[in-house]
């Protein structure tokens, strides 16, 4: 389950990034514009949802551990990077979804066009929403870069443990191997 | 309300009575749509739910009179979102003004089945003169009427804030109306 999730996610955050580069830097016609906007926005709240569950399961199932031989500094680096990946797969979609609540346009949230998905009850706290929007809007791109760089050094690490330390992080968390984290063992000969 | 309206119908319908006949809508034959163009694509929709009757005699149009009630919260467009949106205070505010009202004071024969009705629209509070032009085809105690009706939205306050420009959806909508009443036997009230 945890691997199924964590792929679902990946491939959601990978479509976010490139909708959302394309939806605020292209030259698109306003219909391409308005539909990409809807997509990102469907499939944010998809990833939210899916970090939900993944820390509920997290919090219930303890996961594989670490290679033995890993150094505490490493393990330290990996466990605050992980941190991060979550706080950002929680707090991205998050902000995202307040830039829309507060949004003078007020457009609803359908997602993938078939299921009402409310805004955030914001109107009432915030004083100003026009600069509420504003600053949410900073925040959640600055969000959106430190996730695709984070993104770039989980993938790196994952390759330097299957390429170059030669253990089994990465290919534990490929599809299609046995959910128990201890490989079983093999009779003797 | 409605009951204030429906007091107003029936005094309406006494003080034409002389030379007018009365006409009731069938609803279930009868419909209203509206036309828009959101992003450059243009959408039409209808009012599932409104009310209407008239006085009008084709020999002496200028005594008619008509009174259509229109539940703005019934509109339907086929797009989840877009149907979202109509209903809230930047388009329609149906908690504020859940109906649009058109009162016809008098009707002109335009001739060959041809005539306007001459009166004045109601939307969100705000009232102005409008004319709907319709063709009108009478078989026995059956009247049939088709018109259309181009109306600037914005002119009635529908499209507020960012809404109030026509960039994402334009101020100039269509009101066709498709109503089939049938005549009704003289009341002695």
């Amino acid at each position: 389950m945890a691997i199924l999730l964590h792929w679902a996610s990946a491939l959601c955050v990978l479509v976010l990034i490139g909708l959302g580069l394309t939806m605020t830097h292209a030259a698109l016609a306003p219909l391409r514009q308005f539909q990409l906007y809807q997509w990102h926005k469907s499939v944010g709240i998809t990833v939210l949802v899916l970090t939900v569950l993944r820390v509920l399961w997290r919090l219930t199932h303890r996961p594989p551990p670490l290679p033995a031989g890993m150094p505490a500094r490493e393990r330290r680096a990996a466990a605050a990077a992980h941190h991060l990946l979550y706080l950002l797969l929680v707090g991205l979609p998050l902000t995202g979804w307040a830039v829309v609540s507060l949004s003078p346009f007020n457009i609803p949230t359908v997602l993938y066009g078939l299921v009402p998905w409310p805004h955030l009850p914001l109107a009432g706290f915030v004083p100003d929403p026009a600069a509420a929007e504003g600053i949410l809007k900073r925040i959640h791109a600055l969000g959106a870069w430190s996730l695709a760089a984070l993104l770039a050094v989980h993938v790196a690490a994952a390759l330097r443990h299957h390429l170059r330390l030669r253990d089994d992080v990465l290919r534990r968390m490929l599809p299609g191997r046995p959910l128990s984290p201890t490989p079983t063992v093999e009779p003797t000969r | 309300m409605s009951a204030r309206h429906l007091g107003l119908l029936a005094a309406l319908q006494v003080a034409a009575l002389p030379a007018a006949a009365e006409w009731a809508v069938d609803p279930g034959k009868s419909a209203i749509r509206f036309s828009g163009v959101q992003v450059g694509v243009p959408f039409t929709g209808r009012f599932e739910r409104f009310k209407a009757a008239a006085d009008f005699d084709p020999a002496k149009p200028e005594a008619g009179h008509a009174l259509v009630l229109i539940d703005l919260a019934s509109a339907r467009t086929g797009d989840v979102q877009r149907d979202q949106a109509l209903p809230q205070k930047d388009w329609f505010d149906v908690k504020t003004a859940g109906e649009a009202r058109f009162e016809a004071t008098r009707f002109v024969d335009k001739g060959q089945g041809d005539y306007a009705a001459i009166g004045t629209l109601t939307i969100r509070g705000t009232s102005r003169p409008v004319t709907l032009p319709f063709h009108l085809t009478l078989d026995g105690g059956t009247a049939h009427a088709t018109g259309r009706v181009g109306l600037v939205r914005t002119e009635f306050g529908v499209g507020q804030g960012a809404w109030a420009s026509g960039q994402g959806v334009a101020l100039d909508v269509g009101v066709e109306v498709d109503i089939v009443a049938t005549a009704q036997p003289a009341s002695g009230n």
